[in-house]
């Protein structure tokens, strides 16, 4: 074959790119421009599905941190739900506040580190520093109360939580969340950097979310009023008083705007719930042998930092569940979106589409 | 009466069939000739969003029964259809006409771990696994210790051995 007659190319973005993370889009490219795009997933298969069939509530509990790297607390309260709803148990209203709070603050550690990442994929590395320095005031709160900085070993787990927060954690939240802001001040380097390269880059029509499956904050962008924590209302969200964030242009920018946002409607939910925390001391709850799950099913949406996340789980009566499936909003968010949005696109504008949509390997492939 | 009750009466009038109504949530069983139908009207009514298809593999009763959860972004409930077919002879219409692209990737992932036919599924190609030769993995009859042992362990390391032979 001769080559100067080659005209299209494949280019593989990922698994080893710096800014792509455990995970691959075959393009086949045309000089800069891409043609066409194919996602190759299955670097982060662990067949948690299949596992989870193999180990009790409190193995499953502590195995749900690892489904989301990201945000392994909002996934531990989407099984700690199922196994609730499944075993009818009315958790403790203030332990349900609690889990909100844990909820929230790691949806804001989530969206900063999905500042840092786009920031890093665009050459705006101010941003990435400040962000990631930022996150980690939220993972002392972590530490501080579940022990584990990124892993909470199934702190939010069936019952409740596994011990009350200490003391002195409302003060630190509180001091958290006033650093947190300062994170605004970004704003008048943002513009000059970010602007030129993410607007009207990756634009996501509202009439193709439903189709391509998009959720969450990328529904938000692309106008549409959407929310699980209002729709489909879980622990205490309906008694607090937030916003849903939206932009209507649907591009890279506006997608990065609904995260900036609803970091301040987090904050607020936590100052909330906070101060509403009903008095009292927690129980710590310790792992029980041979807990059954009573018979039946149940299907449980919650809203993490990247889309709609669900479990529905079955149980035949045992300690384990029969089958567990797990919907991670990001299988949708980069197979088939990401594909539709890379077709045409040049090739400088591919990390600044791939992070707009806030990708997360883990949850992906599962 | 609450909505879903109404709606699911609406349902069971039209197709004949059972459901269970609960807060936001709607299950419905039906057998899988009717499934196709009952989806497009579904999806008339409003709920043009698929969350999730789902697979559960009953051995026991030599069935598979697949799960569809469509929610209604007007309604705000979610309806989850559930259709059961030969757990040997897994093969089902796919739903890729009406719910378009996302149904395309959830069937692709169910045809890899469970191996379900989906006719009219234009590209079931390979997901996660690469190469794959046994049977598909998440099937209940899938022994994936012997798999795992077999493929990894024995080979390597010795000292390996005792976990598998523990069984843990």
């Amino acid at each position: 074959m001769s080559h100067e007659n080659v005209k299209e190319r494949e280019l593989f973005f990922g698994p080893a790119h710096p800014g792509s993370g455990n995970f691959c889009v075959k393009l086949m490219v045309d000089g800069e421009k891409v043609l066409s795009a194919r996602a190759d997933p299955g670097y982060l298969h662990r067949g948690f599905e299949k596992l989870m069939e193999y180990r009790d509530t409190m193995q499953n509990a502590v195995l749900s941190d690892r489904i989301c790297v990201f945000e392994p607390l909002a996934w531990n309260l989407v099984h700690a739900e199922a196994v609730d709803g499944l075993m009818g148990v009315d958790v403790p209203e203030r332990a349900s506040y609690i889990r909100v709070i844990m909820a929230e603050l790691s949806r804001i550690q989530s969206h900063l580190i999905w500042y840092g990442g786009m920031s890093m994929g665009i050459g705006f590395d101010t941003g990435f520093k400040m962000a990631f320095g930022y996150r980690d005031y939220i993972l002392d709160i972590f530490e501080l109360i579940t022990g584990g900085r990124v892993y909470p070993a199934g702190y939010i787990c069936p019952g409740g939580v596994r011990k009350d927060m200490p003391d002195t954690a409302r003060e630190k939240i509180l001091d958290v969340l006033k650093r947190i802001d300062e994170i605004k001040m970004l704003e008048k380097f943002e513009n000059p950097t970010l602007l030129p390269r993410l607007k009207n880059v990756g634009v996501l029509e509202l009439k193709d979310t439903i189709r391509l499956g998009a959720t969450g904050f990328v529904m938000r962008a692309s106008g549409m009023r959407t929310d699980v924590r209002k729709d489909d209302s879980y622990e205490v969200y309906d008694q607090l008083d937030f916003d849903i964030p939206i932009q209507n242009d649907g591009d890279a920018y506006s997608r990065f705007l609904v995260g900036i946002r609803e970091i301040e409607e987090s904050i607020k939910i936590i100052r909330q719930a906070l101060d509403e925390l009903p008095k009292g001391r927690l129980k710590p709850i310790k792992p029980k042998l041979s807990t059954k799950i009573p018979e039946g099913e149940i299907y449980i949406r919650n809203e993490v930092a990247r889309g709609e996340a669900a479990m529905h789980m079955v149980s035949d009566g045992t300690g384990s569940p029969y089958r567990c499936k797990i919907r991670g909003p990001s299988f949708l968010h980069m197979i088939p979106v990401l594909e539709y949005l890379l077709k045409g696109v040049q090739i400088a504008d591919v990390p600044a589409i791939y992070w707009s949509l806030n990708p997360c390997p883990a949850d992906m492939d599962r | 009466m609450s909505k879903e009750k109404a709606l699911v009466e609406k349902i069971e009038r039209k197709f004949g069939v059972k459901g269970k109504a609960e807060r936001k949530r709607i299950w419905i069983n039906i057998r899988k000739e009717n499934m196709i139908d009952l989806c497009r009207y579904l999806k008339e009514l409003g709920f043009e969003h698929l969350s999730a298809i789902s697979v559960t593999d009953f051995i026991k009763r030599g069935k598979y029964e697949l799960v569809y959860v469509v929610w209604s972004y007007h309604d705000n409930i979610a309806i989850i259809v559930k259709s059961e077919i030969e757990r040997e002879k897994p093969v089902i219409s796919s739903v890729t006409e009406i719910w378009k692209e996302s149904a395309q990737i959830h069937e692709r992932e169910l045809h890899e771990l469970f191996g379900v036919e989906f006719e009219g599924n234009a590209d079931l190609s390979e997901l996660f696994l690469e190469n794959w030769k046994e049977s598909p993995p998440f099937r209940k009859d899938f022994n994936w210790r012997e798999y795992v042992g077999k493929k990894y362990y024995y080979k390597q390391d010795e000292k390996e051995k005792i976990y598998l032979e523990a069984g843990i």
